[in-house]
């Protein structure tokens, strides 16, 4: 027990190492960026008519604290957003948390939702598919994992609101149904969600569906041809069996080591997706962040809050691993 | 022994002696040519090259500004055909486009097509001047005497859809190579200290690598993207996604040369060349690196619909490339509005050649590593 815990503390020290690389990563990109906060905020006066001078633009960066070095903002940077704080946006002069408020855990519920809606699909489908020698099922797998590859999940979105308007005149976008979009949350309103996040989930499940399934065919058909499952089958074990015992808890755990990154690739997808669906959480208010007011703070803040979903699900795997696998059980307790 | 059995014998020699002494790349094409789902991919692929090398001369407009069609904004594709109601022709015709702003039409401008007059089309008519490998031509593979051909129809500016397809596939080769350029040299060079080094240097750069690994590629660089400043120009921009792009894709492949490099350079015959004399530098170029070129021959055909469906992502969002360079992404730009969804669904027909070009690239990418992989044969 000590010696698990031990092991859990070491990936979450890892992990929180992770995060302050990758923080410190993304804050000197934000700070490649021409021009900085206080600029933007006195640029924005301007426009409405004050007056500003140079002296103007020092005081305000004086006050925002942009004129200490570089590693001291960023060490507060950090310090702040792991206590959850994230300070001001640069252009909306609005706190961050409550710009972001519900939203981040929104989207990060929907693609959690799409990771297991693709697994669900590509772990039974993918058994099936290393098992059968049928095929006319081999090949059409074969397409549609091709296609989850060459139809990018935005492409998806504009061909099924393409597709939903033409047949039906409802291009199945937004998340809530207006009369619903500032209600509070009661039943009436999950329905309404639920009612209109199912296509959002299914779209950036879609390529990470496609490729889990080929994940899943190729670690099955290794498995299968190995030595113990000839053993296990000679002594008598057949059919489903066969399967879940021996080869499906082997081929497990590369599968639950890659979630981390299957995360990694919804993410990538959630913006533009949500901006063709014209979903309001965290991946439209990002592009809304960065089109239209070149807003470092929110941008930085999006990008921690995703990455830590990503660092976090990954020390989950891991103790799911340990937990999991008596393989790597028994080389953690010795 | 017979003749036949013989001369059998003989020919099963010879099919023996150059398959001993074939060369890898032999070997791999051999390999490849037997398979048909990669051979009909790379088929595809070169004639889709080829089509976005001679864009300009196989499309009959400019695919700006400059070339657009004033008079049929928004337009259905004209199909040429052969017959209609007055009979038919061997040569193919559209009809004649017209357009009037009149009493009769409460004075809104009403686009008719007047089926009455015929436009044949004609083949190498002269036409806008482009330049097509640093010469100026100004012959075009086929278009019309007076007025237009739009076999895709056109966008709101009047813009030939079916010229700027070909030119975007163009566009997103290019970028698609320097992309695949830049991340081939970073991998190479991080992956490449990482791998042959070992040691703190190894477990340091491994750290980094996969702190950027966890990072949402393209949220981060449409952050970047985001600050490039409206006043660059086309060509800018486009070097700028180019670069981003080569940012994004670099990590994977950097953790296969190093994964390569760590298990090759304890094998003996890099211990049997080092005992011969052999210097580092020479150990590098003659072993080390041909023992794993296919490898990343591979792996850059397979990163490469990557990099294209990337750029298009983020052209689309308006944070890529914009007019009047023309890629897949910038032509999609507008598509979400209802107004295209519902009328002018012909705006989605670049769609389909793209899917195609990144199928091809798949296709090609798993032939190829299949065709790599010296132990394929023996394991069927």
């Amino acid at each position: 027990m000590v010696q698990f815990l031990r092991f859990a503390g070491i990936r979450a020290a890892l992990g929180f190492l992770t995060l302050c690389l990758v923080s410190f990563i993304v804050f000197s990109l934000m700070e490649l960026v021409p021009g900085d906060c206080a600029e933007r905020y006195l640029a924005f006066k301007n426009s409405q008519g004050a007056q500003i001078s140079i002296a103007d633009i020092e005081a305000e960066r004086v006050r925002l604290g942009l004129d200490r070095p570089f590693f001291e903002r960023w060490g507060k940077w950090i310090f702040n957003a792991f206590q959850g704080e994230f300070g001001d946006s640069c252009i909306l002069r609005l706190n961050i948390n409550q710009l972001l408020g519900q939203k981040v855990w929104l989207s990060i519920g929907i693609c959690l939702g799409s990771l297991f809606l693709a697994y669900a699909i590509a772990i039974p489908v993918g058994i099936v598919a290393a098992t059968s020698r049928n095929p006319f099922l081999n090949n059409s797998l074969r397409l549609v994992s091709y296609l989850g590859l060459a139809l990018p999940n935005f492409l998806l979105a504009l061909m099924i609101m393409l597709f939903s308007t033409v047949m039906f005149g409802n291009s199945l976008t937004g998340l809530f149904s207006p009369e619903y979009r500032d209600a509070p949350w009661d039943a009436a309103k999950i329905k309404d969600f639920l009612g209109h996040v199912w296509l959002p989930v299914f779209i950036l499940g879609w390529s990470a569906t496609a490729f889990a399934i080929q994940t899943v065919r190729a670690l099955m058909s290794d498995e299968i041809s190995k030595l113990y499952v000839t053993a296990a089958s000679a002594r008598g074990v057949s059919g489903r069996r066969l399967l879940m015992r021996y080869p499906a808890r082997h081929a497990l755990s590369p599968i639950i080591n890659s979630l981390g990154f299957d995360l990694n690739r919804i993410f990538n997808e959630l913006p533009i997706v949500a901006l063709i669906l014209t979903l309001t959480e965290a991946g439209s208010l990002l592009i809304e962040a960065l089109a239209r007011s070149n807003d470092q703070q929110l941008a930085g803040a999006i990008i921690f809050f995703l990455t830590g979903s990503i660092v976090a699900i990954n020390f989950v795997t891991d103790i799911a691993l340990a937990i999991f696998d008596p393989r790597i059980r028994r080389s953690i307790l010795g | 022994m017979t003749e036949t059995n013989i001369y059998d014998a003989a020919v099963d020699q010879s099919a023996k002696d150059a398959y001993f002494t074939a060369s890898q790349g032999q070997l791999i094409w051999t390999r490849f040519k037997k398979q048909k789902a990669a051979m009909v991919g790379a088929w595809v692929l070169v004639i889709l090259i080829l089509s976005g090398l001679f864009a300009p001369f196989l499309t009959p407009y400019d695919p700006t500004i400059a070339g657009r069609d004033k008079d049929y904004l928004n337009g259905a594709p004209t199909i040429p055909q052969f017959c209609d109601d007055n009979g038919c022709s061997l040569r193919p015709f559209v009809y004649a486009i017209e357009r009037e702003r009149s009493a009769a039409t409460n004075f809104r401008w009403v686009t008719t097509v007047n089926t009455e007059e015929r436009r044949y089309v004609q083949f190498f008519v002269e036409g806008s001047e482009y330049k097509l490998f640093f010469i100026t031509f100004n012959t075009h593979l086929f278009g019309i005497e007076n007025g237009y051909v739009h076999l895709f129809g056109t966008d709101s500016t009047g813009k030939d859809i079916f010229s700027r397809t070909f030119h975007a596939i163009n566009t997103s080769l290019a970028v698609g190579t320097i992309g695949v350029f830049i991340a081939f040299v970073l991998a190479l060079v991080i992956g490449g200290i990482s791998g042959f080094y070992g040691g703190w240097v190894d477990s340091f750069i491994q750290m980094v690598t996969d702190a950027v690994r966890t990072i949402p590629a393209i949220p981060l660089f449409m952050a970047l993207a985001a600050f490039i400043p409206d006043t660059w120009s086309a060509e800018e921009r486009f070097f700028f996604i180019s670069i981003i792009l080569g940012f994004i894709g670099w990590p994977t492949l950097a953790r296969r040369v190093r994964t390569h490099l760590l298990t090759e350079r304890n094998q003996e015959y890099v211990l049997a060349a080092q005992l011969c004399g052999a210097s580092s530098g020479h150990v590098i170029r003659k072993h080390l690196l041909p023992s794993f070129t296919s490898y990343i021959i591979v792996d850059l055909v397979i990163s490469f619909p990557y990099m294209v469906l990337s750029e298009t992502a983020l052209s689309f969002i308006g944070l890529g490339l914009k007019d009047p360079v023309n890629s897949l992404g910038v032509m999609l730009q507008n598509v979400t509005s209802a107004d295209v969804l519902l009328n002018y669904q012909w705006y989605f027909i670049p769609v389909i050649f793209f899917i195609i070009l990144v199928m091809a690239f798949v296709f090609v990418g798993d032939g190829l590593r299949d065709a790599a992989d010296p132990y394929g044969d023996t394991k069927k």
